[in-house]
């Protein structure tokens, strides 16, 4: 049992305060307990507070990343996501949420990691750092949509996926936290269009806000495109938001 | 110009409207910290957690076995977690075989073992794949829970689910957002009732499976 002791002395070392196995007293687990709902109660705190800080940051850049998305859709263009591990779910979410959204128009969408055999083909064969740029190379044409997400902003096969959609006249769209990380670069070199940086260093906390990016850049979107209203008060779609290129323009 | 500033309105009413269910999520960190322990304990005998949603809910379904099989944070283990949704070619045969409505429970028959945990993801409670899922599990004697949103649906009153949490809107875009951080905190503070309760009691049950 060598692999469970190691993992015993691991979560020794990783909680200091536990003293060990076993559960303790009823005072110790209720304390636990009590420890367990602060520490909810606080991070819901931090996750209001930092979304309605979002909101605020982010605002004109949501508003005018969603009249590009709808100016791209409204003249053919498709949507392709990206990311790796959990905003792999997201990117994966995205794609659903605008293919075949609850309301509004459906659009094209297709997440890269949809395609096990893609990417692990792409994996196996050439390199982890290639699987979105290669699907970008394939099956994107200008006019089409980039959309990548990362906790870090520094996932290599996330860079090189913008740079081929750069290249290639695709409009790019990334999400990250921290400072933005190699992201940021991006930016600064017009390599990406439009850049979200959630400012937060916890992973958890940093996927959340991101998930309200991905939802409101969404249903905004759908306004701009003139779709069925969305609960939304006091919005109004104008007239003749669909014609091509210029859709959600002013 | 007056669409401009329009488009900026929508932005930030989207964001407003999100407050009341994100300010209701600390009144459930009592239900959410029971739920912690009883998987903690389920993941000690060794059992694995079981979880499935359909649509952007099956994605969340991936995001939950993901962040309990490799975690974010350096020097926690990994969890046994396996999500329902990932296999395409099982989920479509089940479909168009036995209807969509089987395609949880089947995949559950086949996977269950008696420490297992099943956990349904439903934006409204009324996805009847996730509520038969959920049944079929606790038939087989697992715990089962849900994360569901508006006012809970069919699987929110089902007896067959031990434990419920309800986000506190009925738009299922916020709903799912309140679920990413309730997932998070179940994920973190499983890991802190599991740091804490005993090891080796059986010998080797250590939760990986």
């Amino acid at each position: 049992m060598g692999g469970a002791d190691e993992a015993a002395e691991g979560m020794r070392r990783l909680y200091p305060f536990l003293r060990g196995p076993g559960e303790g007293t009823a005072g110790e687990r209720a304390e636990l307990e009590e420890q367990a709902v602060r520490s909810t109660v606080t991070k819901a705190g931090e996750i209001l507070r930092l979304r309605a800080q979002v909101g605020e940051m982010h605002a004109e850049r949501l508003a005018a990343c969603a009249r590009d998305m709808a100016g791209r859709f409204a003249a053919g263009g498709r949507l392709f996501t990206f990311g790796n591990g959990g905003s792999s779910t997201d990117a994966q979410e995205v794609a659903t949420l605008h293919l075949r959204p609850r309301f509004g128009r459906p659009l094209p969408a297709l997440a890269l990691t949809s395609d096990v055999a893609v990417v692990t083909a792409l994996s196996n064969d050439v390199g982890f750092d290639v699987v979105f740029a290669r699907q970008i190379a394939a099956l994107a044409r200008p006019g089409d949509i980039a959309f990548g997400l990362s906790t870090s902003g520094g996932s290599a096969n996330l860079v090189q996926a913008f740079e081929e959609a750069r290249g290639r006249g695709l409009l790019t769209i990334g999400l990250a936290g921290y400072q933005g990380g190699r992201f940021a670069e991006l930016a600064e070199l017009d390599v990406l269009d439009h850049l979200f940086v959630i400012p937060s260093t916890s992973v958890h906390r940093i996927q959340e806000a991101q998930t309200t990016i991905y939802h409101v850049l969404w249903e905004v979107t759908q306004h701009l495109l003139d779709g069925p209203a969305a609960p939304v008060a006091g919005q109004v779609a104008r007239p003749g938001a669909k014609a091509p290129a210029d859709a959600g323009h002013e | 110009m007056l669409g401009t500033s329009t488009t900026r309105e929508a932005v930030s009413e989207a964001f407003a409207r999100r407050e009341p269910a994100g300010r209701r999520l600390a009144e459930d960190a009592e239900r959410i910290t029971r739920a912690c322990r009883a998987m903690a304990e389920r993941f000690h005998r060794g059992g694995k957690l079981i979880v499935f949603g359909n649509g952007g809910a099956g994605t969340d379904a991936s995001h939950i076995a993901v962040e309990f099989m490799h975690p974010v944070i350096v020097g926690k283990r990994a969890l046994p977690a396996m999500a329902l949704g990932n296999d395409a070619a099982t989920v479509s045969a089940v479909g168009a075989r036995d209807g969509l409505a089987e395609v949880f429970a089947h995949q559950v028959r086949q996977w269950a073992g008696p420490a297992d945990m099943a956990l349904g993801v439903s934006p409204d409670g009324w996805c009847t794949s996730v509520l038969k899922g959920l049944e079929t599990a606790h038939e087989l004697g697992l715990f089962t829970m849900a994360l569901l949103g508006a006012e809970g649906g069919a699987i929110a009153r089902s007896t067959a689910v031990d434990h419920v949490l309800i986000a506190g809107s009925a738009d299922p875009a916020v709903v799912k957002e309140i679920h990413v951080t309730m997932y998070h905190v179940l994920w973190e503070l499983v890991h802190v009732f599991h740091a804490r309760t005993r090891p080796d009691a059986q010998g080797g049950a250590d939760g990986r499976g």
